[in-house]
């Protein structure tokens, strides 16, 4: 425990014990903080990325409520905007039939209400949706009004009919009641009907009434226009406000920047952004920030409260307050409850303010919670309750802060406990909305729907009143809510059509594979697979979670830390190391020894840059030379990168070495758990990849387990980009730990007393896949046996064609690479991008995620997935009737591939909010993370590059298994049970004897009926994605299919 | 058949011309948003640079075979009126021609750089403009052989270089911190202006070549007397010390870090920040002429390298820390100016600006490269610790602060130039409107006091 803490506590503790009451607002002042710290981004350091779903802390609530909650709390959007899915209904991605169905589902009984003046609820909100409708500030409708052409001429549009009707029917309105002033109205008899007349009487005068009869077609136009708007004018001044008013914000800096426009909280960040990196810095500063051991809180006041600070005016109080502190001992807990007492925040309302105030610095915040309670993802973790000692420093802060912007721009002297009330009163009450801005939706909508200013005329009082409810009730939220279903649902149906109607063909099944390989089921090896497939019709592919159920810390021959190698959920208990083989150990020490003088002159050389001397040395004699490697690395990446790995297969990799996975005692002192697994974990293992995959039988003389990960330059996203059943980080050791394992004699034996044989000339090869350059590597090919090599020689030939050929199919996405490359210059493309210094986008990651297949191989192979499926190898025919290995593969795959999903997802719908927004100004800070220029909050989410070309959906789960099956696993599952409910994932079930297809919904299963007859066909995946940019539609690849054209 | 010395003309025109027609093709072709294709934008970036630094090389190589160390393009007088004209000059000899090579190398790589780097972005082709407008400036200030083109080109830096810093617009951060910089830059701009008009009303001119009595670069005394060189010198030693961050004015250096790492590599980190530096090597002997003008060089040099180095020394974000790495070696460069070394002063100009460049590029890289390294010394990379480690307990709290607010130098600028400056306009505002209040016998409109506009999201719950 460290000493502020302790100190507190006592403090506490003692106070507590004087006066019952006293210690009951110090629980009550934790648990607001801690409610406002769960809201704070969960995101780590980002040396080891980790997807996580961003909106964990609202998985609780139904995601449509979640997102509007967290837009609320966040200031960020929650879907898409207005005019993305507009295009994108323009453009044939959401169908029209499609958001008439989701909009009929959405109303349901209430969709055939009608309305007035005559339409349908239904109708009202369709044309809504199909129609832009504009709003603005009063000014600026007023202005549009006035100086644009929507008082000339009808909205384009308006179709022609009702456009022509629109006039006709005004002009026989003015012609025949209006003129001969029969017209009464409705609402309210003659009064209203004089206050018509006379304000059209207006109208008519300036068109000149007495040539009323020569008017052209463009003058009548602009009269019913015209006529139309005052019509909606007068009638929207009618109607009572009917939405509440939006609630003043809580914080004092809020309603101070809407008074006075300014923002103290730059001031408070002035301070704290430097603070809060050098307090979380985990070595990047030469000069680490003294007594920092002493946490926060006191090494802030230590530093802050010395003589001969900036001369800034809002600080003068700092020191001496700080001063004041310290000598009456105000411990950290103590110093909010001041803060909160002097800033006149009432406990009814510490949930809120806290939350608020925590969000505002959500970046630091959220790392310096992150961290204490993962001290274990840091070299240098804060201690534990370093988040309520940075909530005090910031309270006051912000008191100072707001003290010295209030006296200074509002000329406000008074207690800041009655600032707020102060303010808003200076704001008075927010401003409902005008007569004009209500107006303005009517009359577009009038237009677009034939409403004809004699019809609105006619409307009583209480009906403009529903009428206007209704449309202000289908707000731009709402609209985009329902579009963003219809954009997600016409993926889920072409997902569901496609595995509906894909009959699995039997030819295609081998009997006895030739070879068989194991891929992660991360969606980018969907491609490769397929391509494998398709390059080796007798070979046979399986997906499992790419850490092969080997959870472990592992350290590699030429690393210098244990990794965690399994998915973030889980914490590894057993440690396993990369050794060099007995032979070679003495090339390996020297190597070994090369790479540390080399290391500590390049380390010297880093740090020496930046000194006084030594820098100068550097700069005035060496300096020049950097312009060589300036220059290459940065126009000729790739003959760089060859350079290096040349440089680098010389000192760097170690010679051959070994995987010790076998239990022996952890060296004395070495600080962590035994090294290996015992036998029996060993089979454990083994078993369980067998049995999830579904390889049981019908073993190849071959079987290859691919882990992966992904290399990139100059990218401080690159961890994101590897592999998440890996908790970020590449799976290679776990690809080469199952083959050995599999392959190990004791092993199988036991699995043979388990009732899984393994024929002894099946050979397992380990390996992995660099989803970057698509470079395959294997291990321990000196342990192939030489009746295996010919087999493997051949494998590995068909790898390298198809890593070719998926260089190729993702080439098609990359803006930067021609459309018509061919196969080898798209494999030397994806390999520059990873080499090149400049390159922002080195692979797009999981960007196009979208879709996740827990099921046998058969029923998808042969369709084209668009590298958008999870593939998960499951086997129901071989399950119990529990689903006990499905239950193990969802509890696995399931949260993984949510938190990808969903990350993806609000990254995407809110960039610069919810993800970290552009690269380019990303400036690395503290070894942890990333901020965007000179100073700012830390960044959390992922980077627009990665999601540029990602389609916001939840992703679509479908299993193959029983209805009853899945059910009892909810149920059984709560973890589960609770992301499906809440819609957080969709989900569906895919008959094992058929091909009917169900959907959930609200806790059951309805069977879906396919939308479409018949799947399109090519002859390859190359003839199916040739030549085209976007994402494409799921395809049957069938060789025998008659080549289009 | 032309001769050399018309080859060293066309040669020397070119190596404007092409950042000159640069320019003009990208600046037209975005006024008549008729924008170029990404590819087309980049491969002419990196044509102008490579043919401007082709043409330079070839003006060295066909100085070294006539032997000659000072050649000068004259085109023509801008402005002639009586004791006044205006005169475009370009010279070239050991100054110029290194540091125009230096831009050319440098802004040619990164091009190619940003050509990748930038794909996709929604300001590329600001971007390109910008940096062609940078390109001009550098080299026009460069090769300038009067202190009136030196202005032109000091002033097209100056504009590219804050609106780079402001490039990403959208956030408030960057366009704040361009306005700092830009607020800098214009002390530094009129300095200059005031020295320029200061050797006009002396000598009638403002030819470096003969203020500094006629020898070629480094040599050549000041052909001023009495106080003159000191007032021109100072005014000159102010405008160099705004445009490299020299003490006090060093704040603006890491707020430049907003715009995109390019440009933040190349401009801030490199080239820009030298640009003082330049400017003072071009005026050495006119420093010469004072003892304790040199003095003064000597230690505003010094100062600014102590200081970036301890400030230097507590950045925990790598561009900052590389920005005030660069400013070490700025302020040791500015001190060789100030002793006379004026090889040195440019060698290590020309090392620290590659250097930086590479660093900058390569900044993205810096979680890779430690764990590298800590693979390669098999443990945690050791803290080097920072200044002063034996000092007394009591005094590193305080430089630790000191450091870690930057000096304060911001505030202390803020609260001793820019407020009382501030304030007293304000004074004469308020002066102004009760005056033309009374004359109008009413008070001014509400209209001229505008009020806060934030926008907020549309219509969330």
């Amino acid at each position: 425990m460290t000493a502020p803490t302790t100190w507190m506590t006592a403090r506490a503790a003692s106070s507590a014990a004087a006066h019952g009451e006293e210690g009951a607002w110090l629980s009550r002042l934790r648990d607001a903080i801690d409610h406002g710290a769960h809201l704070l981004p969960a995101q780590g350091p980002i040396p080891v990325f980790i997807h996580h779903n961003t909106l964990h802390a609202f998985e609780d609530l139904p995601f449509t409520q979640a997102v509007e909650e967290a837009a609320r709390r966040y200031g960020c959007q929650p879907y898409l905007a207005e005019e993305r899915y507009r295009e994108e209904l323009e453009r044939g991605r959401i169908r029209f039939a499609g958001l008439e169905a989701m909009l009929r589902d959405d109303l349901g009984d209430a969709a055939d209400e009608r309305l007035p003046p005559r339409c349908t609820r239904f109708e009202l909100r369709l044309a809504m949706l199909q129609h832009p409708v504009r709003f603005g500030p009063t000014e600026e409708l007023l202005w549009f009004v006035a100086e644009t052409d929507a008082l000339r001429h009808v909205r384009p549009a308006t179709p022609p009919a009702t456009r022509l009707r629109l006039i006709a029917e005004t002009r026989r309105w003015v012609m025949r009641d209006l003129r001969g002033g029969h017209e009464a109205g409705h609402n309210g008899g003659a009064t209203a009907g004089q206050r018509a007349a006379a304000g059209l009487s207006g109208l008519l005068e300036r068109f000149g009434e007495a040539r009323i009869e020569g008017w052209t077609p463009e003058q009548w136009e602009a009269f019913a226009l015209q006529s139309l708007w005052r019509v909606c004018c007068d009638g929207a001044a009618t109607v009572p406000e009917c939405t509440a008013a939006p609630a003043l914000p809580t914080r004092h800096r809020d309603l101070l920047l809407q008074t006075t426009g300014i923002d103290t909280d730059l001031r408070v960040h002035e301070v704290l952004h430097p603070y809060c990196a050098a307090f979380l810095d985990q070595g990047l500063a030469a000069w680490q920030l003294p007594l920092w051991s002493e946490g926060f809180y006191r090494a802030f006041s230590a530093l802050y409260r010395l003589p001969g600070g900036p001369p800034d005016s809002w600080r003068w109080g700092l020191a001496s307050e700080l001063r004041r502190m310290e000598a009456a001992r105000v411990g950290p807990l103590e110093s909010i409850r001041e803060s909160l007492d002097l800033l006149g925040v009432a406990e009814e309302e510490w949930d809120d303010y806290l939350a608020a105030t925590l969000l505002a610095l959500r970046g630091w915040a959220g790392m310096i919670r992150f961290l204490e309670e993962r001290p274990d993802r840091a070299v240098h973790p804060p201690p534990p309750g370093s988040l309520v000692e940075f909530l005090a420093v910031r309270l006051v802060l912000e008191r100072l802060a707001l003290q010295a912007a209030a006296r200074d721009h509002l000329g406000y002297s008074g207690p800041l406990t009655a600032l707020r009330d102060e303010l808003r009163k200076r704001l008075g009450t927010p401003r409902p909305h005008s007569v004009e801005q209500r107006a303005f939706l009517v009359f577009q909508l009038a237009q677009v729907l034939g409403w004809t200013p004699p019809d609105l005329h006619r409307l009583s009082e209480r009906e403009w009143h529903t009428l206007v409810r209704e449309i202000e009730a289908f707000s731009a939220l709402e609209r985009r809510r329902i579009f963003h279903l219809a954009y997600e649902g016409r993926f889920r149906f072409q997902s569901l059509d496609a595995l509906a109607l894909h009959a699995p063909d039997a030819e295609t099944e081998p009997r006895t594979p030739r070879f068989q390989v194991m891929f992660c089921i991360d969606e980018r090896e969907e491609s490769f697979r397929r391509h494998v497939e398709e390059l080796a019709p007798d070979a046979e592919t399986f997906g499992i979670a790419g850490f092969y159920f080997v959870p472990m810390y592992f350290r590699g021959a030429a690393d210098a830390h244990f990794v965690p190698l399994c998915p973030v959920v889980i914490r590894p208990r057993h440690w396993v190391v990369e050794r060099a083989d007995g032979c070679q150990e003495g090339a390996h020490g020297r190597r070994a020894r090369t790479r540390r003088v080399l290391g500590r002159t390049m380390h010297q050389l880093h740090v020496g840059s930046r000194t006084f001397a030594f820098g100068a040395l550097l700069s005035a004699v060496f300096g020049v030379l950097a312009s060589v490697p300036l220059i290459v690395r940065t126009l000729f990446p790739r003959l760089m990168a060859r350079l290096r790995s040349t440089c680098g297969r010389i000192i760097l990799d170690p010679p051959a070495t070994r995987l010790q996975l076998e239990r022996t005692e952890a060296p004395p002192g070495s600080g962590h758990g035994p090294i290996g697994f015992t036998l029996d974990e060993l089979t454990d293992i083994g078993e369980r990849v067998l049995r999830d995959t579904g390889l049981t039988r019908n073993f190849a003389r071959l079987v290859l387990t691919l882990g992966h990960g992904s290399s990139s330059i100059n990218n401080p996203h690159e961890s994101a980009y590897d592999c998440g059943a890996c908790g970020g980080s590449r799976g290679g050791p776990n690809g080469r730990a199952v083959a050995q394992i599999l392959n190990d004699p004791l092993v199988r034996q036991r699995l043979a007393a388990r009732g899984l044989r393994i024929p002894d000339e099946t050979v397992f090869v380990g390996g992995w896949h660099n989803t970057s350059n698509e470079l395959v590597t294997f291990f321990d090919l000196d342990l192939l046996p030489d009746s295996h090599a010919a087999e493997f020689a051949a494998a590995r030939g068909i790898l390298e064609r198809a890593r070719e050929r998926n260089a190729h199919e993702r080439c098609r996405r990359f803006m930067s690479a021609r459309l018509t490359l061919s196969f080898a210059e798209a494999l030397q493309h994806v390999e520059g991008r990873a080499e090149d210094l400049a390159q922002v986008r080195p692979e797009l990651g999981h960007a196009t995620n979208a879709l996740c297949i827990v099921g046998r191989r058969c029923r998808t192979r042969g369709l084209f997935l668009d590298r958008r499926a999870f593939l998960n190898s499951y086997d129901p025919t071989q399950d119990d009737a529990d689903g006990a290995i499905l239950t193990r593969i969802l509890l696995a795959a399931l949260p993984v591939c949510a938190g990808i999903s969903l990350e993806y997802y609000f990254s995407t719908v809110d960039s610069p909010g919810l993800g970290c927004g552009s690269k380019l100004p990303h400036n690395i800070t503290a070894l942890l993370g990333v901020m965007d220029g000179a100073a700012s909050d830390l960044r959390t989410g992922l980077p627009w590059q990665m999601v540029e070309i990602h389609e916001p959906v939840r992703i679509l789960f479908v299993v193959e298994t029983t209805p009853d099956i899945m059910l009892r696993i909810l149920e059984r599952n709560p973890g589960l049970d609770q992301l499906v409910r809440n819609q957080w994932v969709q989900l569906a079930v895919l008959d094992p004897h058929s091909s009917t297809v169900r959907l959930y919904r609200d806790g059951v299963f309805r069977d879906y009926r396919p939308q479409a007859q018949q799947l399109p066909r090519a002859q390859s995946s190359v003839d199916w994605y040739r030549g085209w940019r976007d994402h494409l539609e799921f395809a049957v690849i069938d060789p025998r299919a008659v080549p289009a054209g | 058949m032309l001769q050399a010395a018309d080859w060293l003309n066309v040669l020397g025109l070119l190596a404007l011309g092409a950042p000159f027609a640069l320019v003009c093709l990208l600046g037209v072709t975005s006024l008549l948003d008729r924008k170029l294709s990404e590819a087309a934008t980049g491969k002419l970036c990196q044509g102008a640079s490579a043919v401007g630094l082709l043409a330079a090389l070839g003006v060295v190589a066909l100085m070294l075979w006539r032997g000659t160390r000072h050649e000068v393009i004259a085109l023509g007088e801008w402005v002639v009126i009586p004791d006044y004209h205006f005169s475009v000059k370009l010279v070239f000899d050991r100054l110029s021609l290194p540091f125009a090579i230096l831009s050319f190398l440098l802004c040619g790589t990164v091009a190619g750089f940003a050509t990748r780097y930038m794909h996709r972005e929604r300001g590329y082709n600001r971007f390109f403009v910008l940096y062609a407008l940078f390109v001009l400036g550098m080299v026009l200030t460069a090769l300038a052989g009067t202190i009136e083109t030196l202005f032109a080109g000091w002033e097209l830096v100056g504009l590219s270089s804050v609106l780079l810093v402001a490039f990403f617009q959208e956030r408030p951060a960057p366009p704040r911190n361009g306005l700092r910089v830009w607020v800098v830059y214009r002390v530094s701009d009129a300095a200059l202006l005031l020295a320029a008009i200061v050797m006009h009303h002396l000598r009638g001119e403002g030819d470096f070549y003969r203020l500094l009595g006629g020898e070629p670069w480094p040599d050549g005394h000041a052909a001023l007397a009495g106080a003159a060189p000191l007032v021109v010198g100072v005014l000159l030693v102010i405008a160099a010390a705004g445009k490299s961050a020299l003490a006090p004015f060093s704040g603006w250096l890491p707020r430049a870090m907003e715009g995109p790492t390019p440009s933040s590599a190349v401009f801030y980190g490199a080239l820009s920040v030298h640009l003082g530096a330049f400017l003072l090597l071009r005026i050495g002997p006119l420093l010469e002429a004072t003892v304790w003008l040199s003095a003064v060089v000597v230690a505003l040099g010094l100062v600014t390298a102590l200081y970036a180095y301890v400030v230097g020394s507590v950045q925990t974000d790598i561009k900052s820390a590389l920005s005030f790495a660069s400013l070490v070696q700025v302020g040791l460069i500015v001190a060789e100016i100030g002793l006379g070394f004026r090889y040195l002063a440019l060698l290590h100009l020309i090392g620290n600006a590659c250097l930086r460049t590479l660093q900058f590029i390569r900044a993205p890289s810096l979680l890779h490269d430690y764990h590298s390294l800590e693979n390669a010394l098999g443990g945690h990379l050791p803290r080097v610790g920072g200044p002063l480690g034996g000092a007394a307990s009591s005094t590193r709290p305080w430089l630790y602060r000191f450091a870690l607010e930057r000096g304060y130098l911001d505030s202390l600028l803020a609260a001793c130039v820019v407020t009382p400056f501030v304030r007293l306009f304000r004074a004469c505002d308020a002066l102004e409107r009760r005056w033309t209040d009374f004359i109008a016998g009413r008070a001014a409109p509400e209209s001229e006091a505008p009020q806060p506009y934030s926008v907020a999201l549309e219509e969330l719950p």
